[in-house]
Parts: C-alpha cells; sequence; structure tokens
C-alpha cells in the first residue's frame, strides 16, 4: 500500500488522496509579457524529476502541497499551501 | 400545513429488518430491530446502530472559533480533537471547522441553529450525516477489514479523531464512551449512508453481530 502524508491529518493510504496537478508559480498578468504569460498557459515541463505538486486530502478536504520526485515517486516532504518555510 | 416526518438518510435499507420505529427530533429512526435478549447479544458482539437523529450543527470560517466561544461553548485546542461541552459533542475538524452533536434531552445545536447565520468570516453548514454507532469485542476485526488504517492503536487516543476513508467512504470516527460502553463514532454523508450501512452490516452478520435499535444505546421513551 502507498502511503502519504498529509500535513494536517499524518500518513494516510494514497487512496484517499487526489492529484491536483503540478504547482508553478503564476507570473503576474499586469506586468509580465505575453510570451511569458503563454509559457505558462500553454506549455508544460514534462520531464521527470523533482516537482512540487497539488494533493487533496478527501475526507478531510485539505489541499497542500507535495514535493515529488517523479522519475522516482518518492515525496520528500507535504505542506499546507503558504507554509513552505514552517515545513 | 402538513406535518413534516424527517427520514434516516438510512431508513431505505433498514426496511427489510422491520424495525420498531421511534420519533426523535422530528426523524423516525429504528428504535429496535429484535428481542432485547438478540440485540442485547448483538451489541457484546458486534453491532452497528443508526444514530442519525441526533442533532448537529457545523459552522466553519477563520471567525468560526470565535463566534462559538462568543457563545459560551469550549473548544478543542488542537485540530482533529473533540471534547464535550455540558454534555455536547465538540469535534474541531480543523482550525477553523466545528461540528456539534447533542444527545437526546440537550437543545445547544438547536438553539446555535436558531442563533447564528453565515456571515463576516462564518459560514454555517448544512449537516446530513449518516451517523453510526459501532461496537462490541470485534470491532477492531471489523475495521480491519474497511479501513486501511490502524484505529485501534493511539491514532483515536486521548480524545482525538481521524478523518480517513472506510470501505471507500470519507468518514469521521472517534472513540466515545456511551451508556458506559467503549464505541466507536462515525459520521459520513448522508448520501453514502445506505451503501456504508448495508457494506458494514454484510461484514457485521459474517461475523456473528446484528443491528441494533436506538433504544440500545439511548432512552429515546
Amino acid at each position: 500500500m502507498k502511503l502519504l502524508q498529509c500535513p494536517v491529518n499524518g500518513i494516510r493510504p494514497v487512496s484517499e488522496f487526489t492529484y491536483g496537478g503540478e504547482y508553478r508559480e503564476m507570473p503576474d498578468a499586469d506586468t509580465c509579457s505575453d510570451k511569458e504569460w503563454a509559457t505558462y498557459v500553454h506549455h508544460r515541463h514534462g520531464a521527470p524529476g523533482l516537482k512540487k505538486e497539488w494533493w487533496y486530502h478527501g475526507p478531510s478536504g485539505t489541499w497542500f502541497i507535495a514535493e515529488r520526485n517523479t522519475l522516482t515517486d518518492k515525496v520528500s516532504r507535504t505542506y499546507l499551501y503558504g507554509q513552505e518555510n514552517k515545513a | 400545513m402538513q406535518n413534516v416526518v424527517l427520514q434516516s438518510s438510512v431508513a431505505f435499507a433498514q426496511t427489510s429488518l422491520k424495525p420498531e420505529l421511534g420519533f426523535i427530533n422530528g426523524m423516525a429512526i429504528a428504535n429496535r430491530y429484535a428481542d432485547p435478549d438478540v440485540e442485547s447479544r448483538h451489541a457484546a458482539k458486534l453491532t452497528i446502530c443508526d444514530v442519525s437523529c441526533l442533532s448537529r450543527f457545523a459552522i466553519k470560517g477563520p471567525a468560526a472559533a470565535d463566534t462559538l466561544k462568543a457563545k459560551g461553548v469550549e473548544l478543542p485546542a488542537s485540530a482533529n480533537s473533540w471534547s464535550r461541552h455540558d454534555e455536547t459533542l465538540v469535534m474541531r475538524l480543523g482550525s477553523s471547522e466545528f461540528l456539534l452533536e447533542d444527545p437526546i434531552g440537550v437543545q445547544q445545536c438547536k438553539g446555535l441553529s436558531e442563533q447564528l447565520q453565515s456571515g463576516d468570516g462564518v459560514h454555517v453548514v448544512l449537516r446530513n450525516d449518516a451517523s453510526f454507532i459501532l461496537s462490541g469485542e470485534l470491532l477492531d476485526e471489523l475495521l480491519a477489514q474497511v479501513c486501511a488504517i490502524d484505529l485501534s492503536g493511539p491514532m483515536l487516543a486521548d480524545n482525538r479523531l481521524a478523518m480517513t476513508s472506510i470501505a471507500g467512504v470519507s468518514v469521521i470516527v472517534l472513540r466515545q464512551e456511551v451508556a458506559g460502553q467503549s464505541l466507536m463514532r462515525l459520521w459520513c454523508d448522508g448520501t453514502f449512508g445506505v451503501y456504508l450501512w448495508e457494506t458494514l452490516l454484510d461484514i457485521i452478520k459474517e461475523l456473528g453481530g446484528g443491528p441494533v435499535g436506538f433504544n440500545q444505546f439511548f432512552n429515546s421513551n
């Protein structure tokens, strides 16, 4: 059984979680160039490696960030959005 | 005007068991399924009881804790834990989300429902839970079949509650003493109530237990 650490609820089977896509910094739409914005909207970086991802714990309704190596499927840490430095 | 009688969201699954019905908080509820001796044996071995009729009140939002405190409700200090305020069960489901449930004869939730409304920083949540009591000496054996985490150990000690999946359904679970008996309380979305009742009851029957009515744990008369 695969396990994932929810920052609020602790270790739970991965079946309780839903993947919410890669977390990417959004450029400021008012100041960035059209090219930067188009890259943000349309381009995805699919190469395996360490990624920040949105994950959702269904039973408690908790969205959080997981740092996961998509090559090895190893999650190095999880934390609530905005609490990266506290984790 | 018609008098509306609510039904437990699990009532559909209980009809074939032909329960003796009672009315609590305006809801028809199964008071008894069998002879009291049979129900007592089930309760000792392994049982499920539908307690969806108990009054509940839920609130969330950044100002939820302060709003409840202003009404004199004592809150659990940390998330994922529960406490009692007078006799009302107070569950803290997150830093800013609370679920309260009254035992029979207590009107705390009704009072809060009438007094509090959604507004700045608070959202009153409409709850439509199916709520069960699970108890008996084989309880851990039942949970081992339907839940991927071990709920028999310290997970639920010291008034902690867990939000997890049981038989694939998102639930809130905690351990509690009711009528001097240690048992497990479980809440899930009402729309999953029938499925969860049937799934758990199937296993309970396999293990030699059976359902009990509301009167087994509460005196509704």
